[in-house]
């Protein structure tokens, strides 16, 4: 019988059978005040006075009008991209491509623009479809080879990301540059083409389209026969299909899923953030997501609420970056430090650990 | 004078299933001695005692005559028991020098790769084979990674050496010259233990053989003036059959003609196989594990595509259906292995209840899966296959393996099933769940189904079937019917007639 209990040296860790939600959730806590100490420290050896680094973190993210605004704004797209993460490794299909998709998703959306299809009332519809449309052509590429093929997803959507990215750049030195700027970039949408403000900050309907798509995503996976057969899909490919799941047709319109909405996250930067097609448009989002699914477990609930703290680490950091005048790459390891100790309680999760004698 | 092993009496239970009770071994130094049983005889129990990874219940050990209690593996090596597995312990991209340094450490690891491949070269000129110490594990043959293994288990100065199933992985010469290899070893004064179960391999190169079945041991007795049909009788024993009542059996139900599979790694396993099952009829398909059985069930679940040949249900071909069509024909799996086609084991006991029906439309429809229709109809199943300490929402990995095969059953058996396919449905049961289970084969089969029972437990063959086939090598080498002759069955399985 292989034993439950691991020693190593004196310490004992015995696998948990289950984990209350308070518990987990005080560790996860924990683990989190643990980064923000090693991350002061770090500040501290590099000779800043962090007498005010609390309030500068916490009080002027989340408790200012001005700092909430910014959040709720950065939040929106990383809840998309958040449960596209999390719907694709549903089905054990992983995603690294995110980012891919989400640039094609803009250049869904910017295409609209360029070409200017339709008439102008209509477009700011017709960018949304361009954003599915776009984040599902790009995945749809990785999951005929994987699912036809056996041509491992990892590798093929990490990938497409660096050509989805220099072929944004081709488009940018080239046919849709927009000459009067200063960086490259396309030109600024038209009134017309943009996500409407809501009147706080910088914030606009975009956050509303993330929260019906978290909703949606959420009545899918958790109540939907969909749902139930992405489960068995996830948890035991072999058990699903001797049960008679459709385990091919699950897995691609979950990756078909997991690929739109990362193409909605880059429809909202582009018509609602950026008002047009730049470089920028998709850096660092698609780690994002694989951190942000991975802490969330994959629960569509979890995933909004954790993209909320991730986006008040990313405001928080920007914030503390301009206010003690830190380089950017400090702020990073800040970001990295907090982030790997959540991803890291998951061992405390699993495993009781107990000192022996 | 003492003997090299002397085990008396070892009792070992599993969630209070007895794999060895009260079993007994004694071995010489200087002997090559086989150790013969069918699947779960206890043969490999008793030897996981000896070696360490098993703590017995009860029992004595003693070595040269002194007593030992064994605590653990590395204990064991200091007495110089080593042991070669039938899954090989290796490190697939270490080459052989550093996969033999993993189990004998060194000091310092540049000189330890001296040292070792020095000894790997002494040692294999000595047993007459060759091995490269320099070479990757993935890079080397099946048989040459168990002469790995052997060099692993002398150089750690093992002088009883137990190997389980050696041959089954190699062809016929390489098992020859594993065979040599191992009488030199005897010969040397070393005591091996040959566990298998082809009666042909001990007859020829053991010098003893000692018999188990289900848990004790039948005899111990010379190889040479033992005969073959002896050794199956003491293997199959002679324990008398059920008294029940036979199936009604109507027309043909399930056809199976000229079937071929490959396993995974392209051997082709099941080879012209062809049977027919009646409605009301169990047909038993009894052999010794690995002559195709895996693939057969797999095959006929749907989830392995056959080389060539035709399924038959009623007479229609379903060769080519997809798992959920026949499903909708009614037929159903109990498999053998729960872990890769029976359960999921994260999720909850009534999700997988629920599983082969979702697409149905019964629990709910496809916008909303009604969790309290699921939370229901597992409750009834929970109970009327009493299945106990167990609830809707309890996750499937917390269940005894008893109460994990009464929940497949409950599934499989709902509503009226045409055909059952159930592969070893009792294997790692306790007496109480294995009664059960027949109770439930039983009781399908006189609604009129089809049962189809594969299984590597002589005694369930013979208990429950109205036809007894025997599979050997990939097709039917025998059929016989009830009641069926245990002697002339276990020599078809064991293949020497």
């Amino acid at each position: 019988m292989p034993s439950r209990t691991l020693a190593v040296g004196r310490v004992s860790l015995e696998v948990r059978q289950g984990i209350e939600l308070w518990l987990h959730g005080l560790i996860v806590l924990a683990s989190i005040v643990v980064g923000l100490g090693v991350s002061v420290l770090l500040l501290v050896v590099s000779g800043i006075d962090v007498s005010n680094i609390f309030e500068e973190f916490i009080v002027f993210t989340f408790f200012d009008s001005a700092g909430l605004a910014d959040v709720l704004l950065e939040w929106a797209p990383l809840i998309l991209v958040g449960l596209s993460a999390a719907v694709a490794f549903r089905v054990q299909f992983w995603n690294i491509g995110i980012e891919g998709q989400f640039v094609w998703g803009a250049i869904g959306t910017t295409v609209v623009m360029i070409y200017d299809i339709g008439p102008g009332w209509i477009q700011i519809y017709l960018m949304f479809l361009g954003g599915i449309i776009g984040g599902m052509a790009w995945i749809a590429v990785p999951a005929f080879l994987r699912l036809r093929l056996q041509v491992n997803e990892i590798i093929s959507t990490l990938l497409l990301n660096y050509i989805a990215a220099l072929f944004v750049l081709n488009q940018l030195f080239g046919a849709w540059q927009d000459p009067a700027a200063v960086y490259y970039k396309t030109a600024q949408f038209a009134d017309y083409q943009r996500l409407p403000l809501i009147g706080w900050g910088q914030i606009h309907v975009g956050l509303f389209i993330a929260l019906a798509a978290a909703l949606i995503v959420w009545l899918v996976t958790e109540r939907s026969r969909f749902g139930a057969y992405m489960k068995f899909v996830g948890s035991n490919p072999g058990m699903a299909l001797a049960s008679g799941i459709p385990v091919t047709l699950t897995i691609l319109v979950a990756v078909m899923l997991s690929g739109s909405l990362s193409g909605l996250g880059g429809y909202l930067v582009a018509s609602g953030q950026e008002y047009a097609l730049t470089i920028y448009v998709a850096i660092g989002y698609g780690f994002s997501g694989i951190v942000i699914a991975f802490l969330a477990r994959n629960n569509p609930a979890a995933v909004v609420v954790v993209s909320f703290l991730m986006a008040g680490l990313y405001v928080g950091g920007e914030s503390i970056q301009v206010f003690y005048g830190l380089p950017e790459a400090l702020i990073g390891l800040i970001q990295s430090i907090i982030v790997i100790c959540a991803v890291g309680s998951e061992f405390f999760v699993r495993y009781r650990v107990r000192w022996m004698r | 004078m003492a003997h090299a092993l002397q085990m008396t009496d070892i009792v070992k239970s599993f969630d209070g299933r007895m794999a060895l009770d009260r079993a007994e071994f004694c071995a010489d130094w200087g002997e090559v001695h086989g150790l013969l049983g069918e699947n779960g005889a206890g043969k490999t129990s008793l030897m996981n005692v000896l070696c360490g990874l098993y703590r017995p219940d009860a029992g004595r050990m003693s070595i040269d005559g002194v007593e030992h209690r064994i605590e653990g593996p590395s204990h064991a090596r200091a007495l110089g028991i080593g042991m070669v597995h039938q899954h090989f312990k290796l490190v697939q991209p270490f080459t052989i020098a550093e996969n033999v340094m993993l189990a004998n450490p060194q000091k310092s690891w540049r000189k330890g790769v001296a040292t070792v491949s020095e000894g790997i070269a002494r040692l294999s000129d000595e047993l007459g084979f060759e091995i490269d110490p320099a070479a990757r594990i993935d890079r080397i043959s099946v048989a040459e990674q168990q002469r790995v293994e052997i060099v692993k288990v002398l150089m750690g100065g093992a002088r009883l050496l137990i190997l389980d199933e050696p041959t089954s992985v190699l062809t016929d010469e390489e098992a020859a010259r594993l065979l040599r290899t191992i009488q030199a070893l005897a010969r040397r004064g070393a005591c091996v233990i040959l566990i298998t179960h082809k009666l042909r391999e001990v007859l020829a190169h053991a010098d003893r053989v000692t018999v188990m079945r289900s848990g004790r041991t039948v005899a111990t007795v010379a190889a040479r003036g033992t005969s073959a049909a002896d050794l199956a009788r003491m293997m199959v024993g002679d324990a008398p059959v059920d008294d029940t009542e036979p199936g009604q059996s109507g027309p043909v139900r399930l056809e199976i003609s000229d079937l071929t599979a490959r396993r995974d790694d392209g051997v082709s396993t099941v080879r012209g196989l062809s049977l027919t099952v009646r409605s009301g009829q169990i047909y038993g398909l009894a052999g010794v594990g690995g002559n195709g059985q895996t693939e057969l069930a797999e095959v006929l679940m749907g989830v392995r595509a056959p080389e060539t040949g035709h399924i038959g249900l009623d007479g229609s071909d379903i060769t080519a259906l997809h798992p959920k069509r026949r499903r909708a024909l009614g037929i159903r799996n109990v498999p053998a292995d729960r872990s890769a086609y029976g359960l999921a084991q994260e999720l909850s006991v009534g999700d997988n209840y629920a599983s082969t029906r979702l697409g149905s439309g019964s629990f709910g429809t496809l916008a909303w899966v009604s969790r309290r229709t699921i939370g229901a109809q597992t409750s009834a199943a929970l109970k009327d296959f009493e299945i106990q300490g167990a609830a809707v929402d309890t996750s499937v990995r917390l269940l005894s393996g008893g109460n994990a095969q009464k929940l497949v059953l409950a599934r499989e058996l709902h509503g009226e099933p045409a055909v059952i396919v159930a592969h070893s449905p009792t294997h790692g049961l306790d007496v109480r769940a294995c009664a059960a289970v027949h109770d439930h084969l039983r009781a399908a089969r006189d609604f009129g189904a089809a049962v189809l029972l594969i299984s590597e437990d002589l005694d369930e063959v013979l208990n429950l079937s109205d036809v007894v086939g025997v599979i050997n090598r990939g097709a039917i080498v025998g059929e016989l019917g009830r009641p069926a002759d245990r002697h002339r069955v276990g020599e078809l399985m064991l293949g020497h007639a």
